[in-house]
């Protein structure tokens, strides 16, 4: 009982500071949330302009297949790369109180999730656009509270690494690159081709490809993929877990 | 009843360990030699519950070690150590204030870390900013407040909170000296002793021997990670400032 109340705790204290940090994100410009979509939405209309020259394929659900594409990446490459600073960045705190450093990381999840819930809007407004119906996300906040269970043990994982590794988070700004090139986001991939074989070890191609075929050809996902896609979250939320815990009493003086 | 009891406490840091080193380092470190650096050795003591004990020493001499060892921030390596009841830590100010926050939102924000509720907070509101005497600041941002200003505002929020949590062992950390006016730390020392005379056991680490001598009966003189005395406040702040004058 008394771990239940301690996480709900730990949760509401993640919520609050989310809270806080969103509003300080996004006052004193007048374009407030509109910063979040300027990104994904550039993209978008880039990619949607070099077409006819990268791809060929004239598929008429081009436009939805990489706009859902481009935020489910989004929201992965944003909650992560925020979250791989949110012990170093809080050292002050951690070095002074005693706080249950899940705090921070929780919290910066939680920042990226509001934000990506921007990103839904947009891609709801160009379904509408396209003529889609917008029945089937119903399911989507299913296969995010995958998502939010995957990225939130690979952010327990990647801010322990960062306590120890200074320069983490360059590195996994240009790993998240390499993925975003190679996950099949902006142009189509056939089976048993090379980089369909790649993708098998990734998860977000996973999530991407669940999402796609839910939206576009209304398929709900063979129970195989399921099965795989929430163990393996489940998996690398335990070790991250674990992981941090181990080190997270060493927080304040590893930390400088 | 003891509230802390501590038997031959032992902490180390890692000398070589540099938390701000990049991969490439880390990588070559695996090769290093990983130097200890004791900075408690053997600290043995107890303190009943409603004592006030002082710690006194150089810089460097392991007091504020001692007290975020006591606090749980950090791990001790040999020893042992009994803790009963809760414990709060309270050191130099200026942690945790949020500079493009309003002085409102900071309040709320520095309650929940602090540990409140959101409604205990709410009650604690008007007498936190009452006591801070910054009524008209209360919704601009925090930055643009001077420096005695947010230790002002701190100071309100920190010991609100620790009274309303009535911690039964407080550790004070230099918690006295700061830039703030005469009459504020007046009000500031006063609900202190409040805070004191309602029964904690408290462990307060000062170099002003004043202040050590005011409120303690009992001092534990600390230099290089051990205990050189331990006993009646009078008799080892006369030793500690004889030992300082003989220039060593």
């Amino acid at each position: 009982m008394r771990k239940v109340s301690k996480l709900m705790n730990i949760f509401s204290i993640g919520f609050e500071l989310a809270k806080k940090d969103f509003k300080l994100r996004n006052e004193g410009s007048y374009l407030g949330v509109l910063w979040y979509l300027l990104d994904p939405l550039l993209l978008f209309l880039i990619l949607i302009f070099l077409r006819g020259f990268i791809i060929g394929g004239d598929s008429n659900d081009y436009p939805i297949y990489l706009l859902s594409g481009l935020i489910i990446f989004n929201f992965f490459r944003h909650s992560t790369s925020t979250s791989i600073n949110s012990i170093t960045g809080n050292a002050n705190l951690i070095k002074s109180m005693k706080i249950e450093s899940e705090i921070f990381i929780i919290s910066r999840v939680i920042q990226s999730i509001f934000s990506h819930f921007f990103e839904i809007i947009l891609l709801c407004i160009f379904m509408l656009y396209f003529g889609y119906s917008l029945n089937w996300l119903i399911f989507y906040p299913l296969i995010f509270l995958v998502l939010v269970i995957f990225i939130m043990g690979l952010s327990f994982l990647l801010s322990t690494l960062s306590v120890f590794i200074k320069d983490l988070n360059n590195l996994w700004l240009v790993l998240t690159r390499l993925l975003w090139f190679s996950t099949p986001i902006f142009y189509y991939v056939d089976e048993l081709s090379f980089i369909y074989l790649l993708n098998i070890f990734n998860p977000i191609f996973y999530f991407i490809s669940i999402f796609r075929n839910l939206i576009l050809d209304h398929m709900v996902p063979r129970l195989i993929t399921v099965l795989i896609i929430s163990n393996t979250s489940l998996v690398i939320l335990i070790i991250g877990l674990l992981i941090f815990s181990k080190y997270k009493n060493k927080f304040p003086e590893l930390l400088s | 009843m003891k509230s802390i009891s501590i038997k031959n406490l032992g902490k180390r840091f890692r000398r070589s360990f540099r938390g701000d080193e990049g991969i490439l380092y880390r990588l070559f470190s695996i090769f290093k030699t990983k130097e200890k650096f004791e900075v408690l050795r053997n600290i043995s003591f107890d303190l009943d519950s409603g004592e006030t004990v002082g710690v006194i020493g150089r810089n460097g001499s392991g007091k504020s070690t001692l007290l975020k060892t006591i606090a749980g921030i950090y791990l001790f390596d040999e020893g042992s150590m009994v803790i009963n009841g809760s414990v709060d830590y309270l050191s130099g100010f200026g942690h945790g204030l949020q500079k493009r926050l309003t002085m409102r939102e900071n309040i709320y924000l520095m309650g929940l870390l602090r540990g409140l509720c959101k409604e205990r907070i709410e009650e604690l509101f008007e007498e936190i900013v009452d006591f801070s005497g910054l009524r008209k600041f209360l919704d601009s941002k925090v930055y643009q407040l001077s420096t005695g200003m947010l230790n002002r505002l701190n100071f309100s929020i920190i010991i609100h909170c620790l009274i309303n949590k009535n911690s039964e062992i407080l550790l004070i950390d230099e918690a006295f000296s700061s830039g703030v006016d005469l009459k504020f730390k007046e009000k500031f020392v006063l609900k202190m002793e409040e805070l004191i005379a309602s029964g904690s056991s408290v462990v307060f680490v000062s170099h002003n021997l004043r202040l050590i001598d005011r409120y303690c009966k009992r001092v534990i003189w600390l230099e290089d990670g051990r205990v050189i005395m331990d006993g009646n406040s009078e008799e080892v702040i006369a030793k500690y400032k004889g030992s300082n004058n003989d220039g060593r």
